[in-house]
């Protein structure tokens, strides 16, 4: 196999996990919020289940909770396996994963807004919807971009667990290709995809922090 | 006679086991300057918030003019807790400016989204305002570029922009230094002249003996005195009063 072909298999699997890193995120993030909701309820019952949501979440293996996803809905409840279902597996686990995690990260950054601002807001008569929104979540943004960071990059090299489901994504094709041609390459090559996007991210998150560097 | 802009009768009020209002009842008039005085602990940062719908009461009622905010420890619906709260503004201590809209930002923001009033009129009114406070040429700032005390004058115009009908101070000049202290002094008394109502709780007896009409003295939960300001400070009839006024006197 020709490098040109190599690459053009690998750059395929990248497509593939750029749109797991994407869609993950577009679900992960808002979902997130509303677990964080959650775990503050007022209603200990409510908070109790996301508590244990969020326990389960971070303390079992993703790869497992991919398995889960996959298979569950065979086991549980008979069923059959479809091939196409695949994908969204993967993305309804990180999504349920990744949320659990930003959920953590929202609640300490809506917990550490000084209650002087709630009372302020309330007293020139903001309703609690026009508070969050107006008032407290663009300070929890500011607060929250050096762990969403992170998260978003463990995300970006996560993507490649996906091939425990054979989900043709970066990972997946270069491991395919690495026992085909005996060859290292492809892992190279995907060590160096994988580092770049992180690069890009990193720098990207960086600008946002830079853009709402005005304020203290 | 001016009408009563705030009445407030028999508050009662407990944290845990502590009393930290006992049976307080005052009311101000249209154009009265109300100060309230007293050493830490004696509860009159929790009337002054009680009265500002930000803590609530167990016992008593609570009346802005026509409205009825709260009849025996219990309070009104949620509409006629929004109409009492377009009725007084708050200045707090620590002046809580939201920190990542500018000043103009500000000010304008509660009377834009709460209030729905016109624009160009909020912003022309926020200008003068601001103007009025010495800020003018701070409009685009942040509030974390201003001293202390010119954010306190924001937070003032912020309050003030809503038109209220009292203003409510918090010992707004405690987390000043005595120079930016007397900054925030003079635009209170400025305010006075204007026949601006309001209710001070301050520990600048000094102060609160010149700019207010009245003084109301509180210690351990109750209204221990209360009367005409320069008599209540220079001729204390409760033992209790006269010891404070001391105490002040002497530190100072």
């Amino acid at each position: 196999m020709d490098y040109a072909s190599m690459f053009s298999e690998l750059l395929k699997g990248l497509l593939v996990s750029v749109e797991i890193f994407f869609l993950t995120l577009l679900f992960a993030l808002p979902l997130g919020l509303l677990i964080a909701f959650g775990r503050m309820s007022k209603n200990c019952i409510v908070a109790n289940i996301f508590r244990v949501y969020i326990s389960i979440m971070r303390g079992t293996p993703l790869m497992l909770q991919l398995l889960v996803c996959f298979f569950g809905p065979y086991y549980l409840f008979k069923i059959p396996l479809a091939s196409s279902y695949r994908f969204a597996a993967v993305i309804i686990a990180f999504s349920l994963n990744y949320a659990a995690y930003c959920a953590e990260i929202y609640r300490s950054g809506i917990q550490g807004i000084p209650a002087g601002q709630y009372e302020a807001a309330g007293v020139l008569g903001f309703t609690p919807v026009q508070t969050f929104f107006r008032i407290i979540f663009p300070q929890v943004v500011k607060r929250v971009i050096p762990p969403v960071t992170n998260e978003v990059i463990t995300l970006v090299k996560d993507t490649s667990l996906a091939f425990s489901l054979s989900v043709m994504e970066m990972f997946t094709m270069a491991k395919q290709i690495a026992s085909a041609h005996t060859t290292m390459i492809p892992f190279v090559a995907a060590g160096v995809f994988y580092y770049v996007f992180n690069f890009l991210v990193a720098f990207g998150m960086e600008r946002l922090e830079k853009r709402l560097d005005y304020y203290r | 006679m001016s009408k009563e802009l705030l009445k407030i009768c028999n508050f009662s009020k407990t944290f845990g086991d502590l009393a930290v209002l006992k049976d307080i009842s005052f009311s101000v008039k249209e154009g009265e300057v109300v100060s309230i005085i007293g050493p830490s602990g004696s509860g009159k940062t929790t009337l002054l918030r009680c009265a500002a719908l930000l803590e609530s009461v167990e016992k008593g009622d609570l009346s802005y003019g026509d409205l009825q905010v709260c009849v025996q420890g219990v309070y009104a619906g949620k509409n006629v807790l929004k109409d009492a709260k377009n009725r007084f503004g708050f200045v707090f201590q620590n002046f809580h400016l939201f920190p990542h809209y500018n000043v103009m930002e500000n000010v304008t923001k509660a009377p834009l989204l709460v209030q729905k009033r016109d624009k160009k009129e909020v912003e022309e009114m926020a200008r003068q305002l601001l103007k009025k406070m010495g800020l003018s040429g701070k409009e685009n700032s942040y509030p974390c570029e201003l001293s202390g005390g010119q954010q306190q004058r924001v937070a003032i115009a912020r309050a003030l922009a809503m038109k209220p009908g009292i203003l409510f101070f918090d010992e707004p000049t405690s987390a000043l230094d005595p120079e930016l202290t007397q900054e925030i002094l003079k635009v209170i008394r400025d305010l006075a002249e204007e026949k601006m109502t309001m209710v001070i709780v301050t520990h600048e007896i000094n102060f609160a003996r010149n700019v207010s009409d009245r003084i109301i003295f509180m210690a351990d939960g109750y209204i221990v005195e209360e009367g005409e300001a320069s008599s209540l400070v220079d001729h204390p009839q409760n033992e209790r009063t006269k010891e404070f006024l001391a105490f002040i006197s002497q530190k100072g």
